[in-house]
């Protein structure tokens, strides 16, 4: 279990997204989207605190932790 | 606090309350009927919908105690969760207490929501329509004809999110009109 | 009780259907969950045939295979092939347990199988974990603990069984062991199944089929989910993982299609990404959009080259890697890259207006 100074991993359930693009605003450089809405994953690993927040704050429950 | 002060608080709150009610679900029907991509302010808009929900518990549940710690009505502790049981206006109140109800299970579901499973709380949270329109009903009808700013807040949410449900249904976008178009083909 | 997983292990068998995952762990998670099994009959790709081959011609040991796989008082075995095919029929009259696929390209993917075994439709679902230990499905539905095996692999599981791990190793490279059957279509002498093994080199193998003609100019290797190398590297390239990896590509599921020299190779690669566009399953919308904008835009470079086109292709290229919930978008860009780095001459010829060949929709220039 990786602790608060390396950070976690996060990844997207494709399915589930359907581009809202919550998580490139509450995980900015890690995240960002497309031409069509859709996030690009910059960086997997992000700040625990970052990470737990943009998952709760997904309309579609698509991001999560590995 | 005489009992005159206790039910003007208790009207005055549940304008309060069905106002920021109206405005949280179309905040959420904003969030879901959202064309791709957008602005900037996907995530206020989800931020406002949940905090507002929570917010409008203080207001809600000023509304329910002073309606029933007034005593000029008769309206018991249990009618704040089951419905149809207050001895005062029992189906308008209970029509409140449905909302309630409802909303409780709205709350508790999304604040679990990762340990549900999803199309489980997505069936739930289809019902804060229902919700939306017992608490619509409770408050229009409780209005009376010597306040008739209560009927017209109460028309005012109506409308506002009567527009919001026919932009839902009837604006369309490229995102869902692609994956509608692909879903009416052969899978299975 | 185990033998058979420490046979594999030995043998170093893995996967036929393209993916090439190590045989012996899926069959030992298998056994330790109790999967059920789903054979993975359907010749998915484009160019494939190996899979019919074997129902047609050597199912007892394919059956044998699947029983050593699916075990248990009650095992549960379902044969995956599209509906109305050769194979489905065959399958059925031999009084197996059919699963039927409808024609879609990706309702052969390993997770469609498993979706549409589930009761529901035949499209990707996104693998946090194996479903061979369970799991559920993104709207949080449970899937029982299954596991998906090529026709060939378990053809080879059998082969295994019977003649050891040795006999296994005596084909093929240290690397990549074993038989392999292999599809050999398109502009040859004698298309056909053919059995051979990694390390041959190409042109070895495609003179089972008659060899590669003086007049081919061109040859697809792994359908739309491969890469296209010229006639003069198929000839000089041997088949391993590592002569593919040069090429952009890999072993894959075995096809080999040489395409035919009178059709402009450019348009034909236009309608396999316009094909690969409209099979998108509509889920992820880096692949629903994203495969239709790649198709456009290889068209549009095709047809008049530029270097804006070109670096706008790279942008969406890059942009369609391990982006969606299968492999789709991944297989398609990749054939997109290696075709536009192999038809350097035939996109020159565009540009100057000289391609001379007739195509579906070759418009020449004025």
């Amino acid at each position: 279990m990786p602790d608060s100074s390396e950070g976690v991993r996060i990844a997207v359930d494709r399915v589930l997204c359907t581009g809202h693009g919550v998580c490139a605003q509450t995980l900015p450089g890690a995240i960002v989207l497309d031409e069509w809405g859709y996030p690009v994953i910059r960086s997997e690993v992000v700040d625990p605190e970052a990470a737990t927040l943009a998952v709760k704050l997904c309309p579609a429950r698509a991001l999560y932790r590995r | 606090m005489s009992g005159q002060a206790l039910w003007f608080i208790s009207r005055a709150t549940g304008v309060v309350s069905i106002v920021l009610l109206t405005l949280v679900v179309c905040l959420g029907m904003v969030t879901a009927g959202r064309r791709r991509p957008h602005g900037e302010s996907a995530t206020v808009v989800m931020g406002l919908h949940r905090w507002l929900s929570l917010g409008m518990l203080v207001f809600l549940g000023t509304h329910i105690v002073t309606a029933i710690a007034d005593g000029y009505v008769s309206i018991g502790w249990l009618s704040v969760l089951v419905p149809f049981t207050s001895g005062y206006e029992t189906l308008l109140v209970g029509l409140g207490t449905l909302g309630v109800d409802l909303l409780v299970v709205l709350l508790v579901t999304s604040y679990l929501r990762h340990r549900i499973p999803e199309h489980r709380w997505r069936l739930i949270h289809w019902l804060s329509y229902a919700m939306w329109l017992v608490a619509l009903g409770h408050g229009f009808f409780m209005g009376t004809s010597d306040q008739p700013v209560l009927r017209v807040v109460s028309i005012a949410c109506a409308v506002v999110g009567g527009l919001m449900v026919s932009w839902r249904v009837i604006a369309s976008h490229s995102d869902g009109e692609r994956r509608r178009e692909i879903d009416a083909q052969e899978w299975t | 009780m185990n033998g058979i997983v420490e046979l594999l292990e030995a043998a170093g068998l893995t996967g036929r259907g393209g993916a090439a995952f190590s045989t012996a762990i899926k069959v030992k998670a298998a056994h330790e969950n109790g999967a059920e099994l789903i054979v993975n009959a359907c010749d998915g790709e484009i160019g494939a045939a190996k899979d019919a081959w074997i129902v047609e011609h050597r199912l007892p040991e394919l059956i044998e295979g699947a029983s050593l796989v699916a075990r248990g008082r009650r095992p549960k075995v379902r044969y995956a092939a599209h509906r109305g095919s050769r194979t489905a029929a065959l399958l059925h009259s031999a009084g197996l347990h059919v699963l039927e696929a409808p024609h879609r390209y990706v309702s052969s993917e390993e997770t469609s199988l498993i979706q549409l075994a589930h009761g529901g439709p035949a499209k990707p679902m996104t693998k946090r974990a194996p479903f061979v230990f369970g799991g559920r499905d993104s709207q949080g539905h449970r899937v029982r603990p299954t596991v998906v095996l090529n026709a060939e692999t378990l053809l080879r599981v059998s082969q295994i069984n019977r003649h050891g791990a040795t006999w296994f190793r005596s084909f093929g490279t240290e690397l990549e062991p074993g038989p392999r059957l292999v599809a050999i279509s398109g502009h040859i002498a004698r298309p056909g199944v053919h059995e051979v093994a990694a390390g041959m080199s190409i042109a070895d193998i495609l003179a089972l089929a008659g060899g590669l003609p003086e007049d081919a100019r061109h040859v697809g290797v792994g359908g739309l989910g491969g890469v296209l190398l010229t006639a003069q590297d198929a000839r000089t390239t041997i088949w391993t993982g590592g002569g593919m990896k040069r090429h952009g590509g890999s072993l894959g599921p075995g096809i080999f299609t040489v395409w035919d020299p009178s059709e402009c190779p450019v348009e034909t690669a236009i309608q396999l990404l316009s094909y690969g566009a409209g099979e998108s399953a509509g889920q992820c919308g880096p692949c629903m959009f994203g495969l239709p904008a790649l198709a456009g835009d290889w068209a549009a470079y095709g047809r008049t080259p530029s270097t804006d086109r070109y670096q706008r292709l790279q942008l969406r290229l890059d942009l369609l890697q391990r982006r969606g919930a299968c492999a789709h978008p991944d297989g398609v860009s990749r054939f997109a890259r290696s075709a536009l780095a192999t038809l350097r001459p035939e996109f020159a010829a565009h540009a100057n207006h000289s391609c001379q060949k007739g195509g579906l929709r070759h418009a020449r220039l004025v």
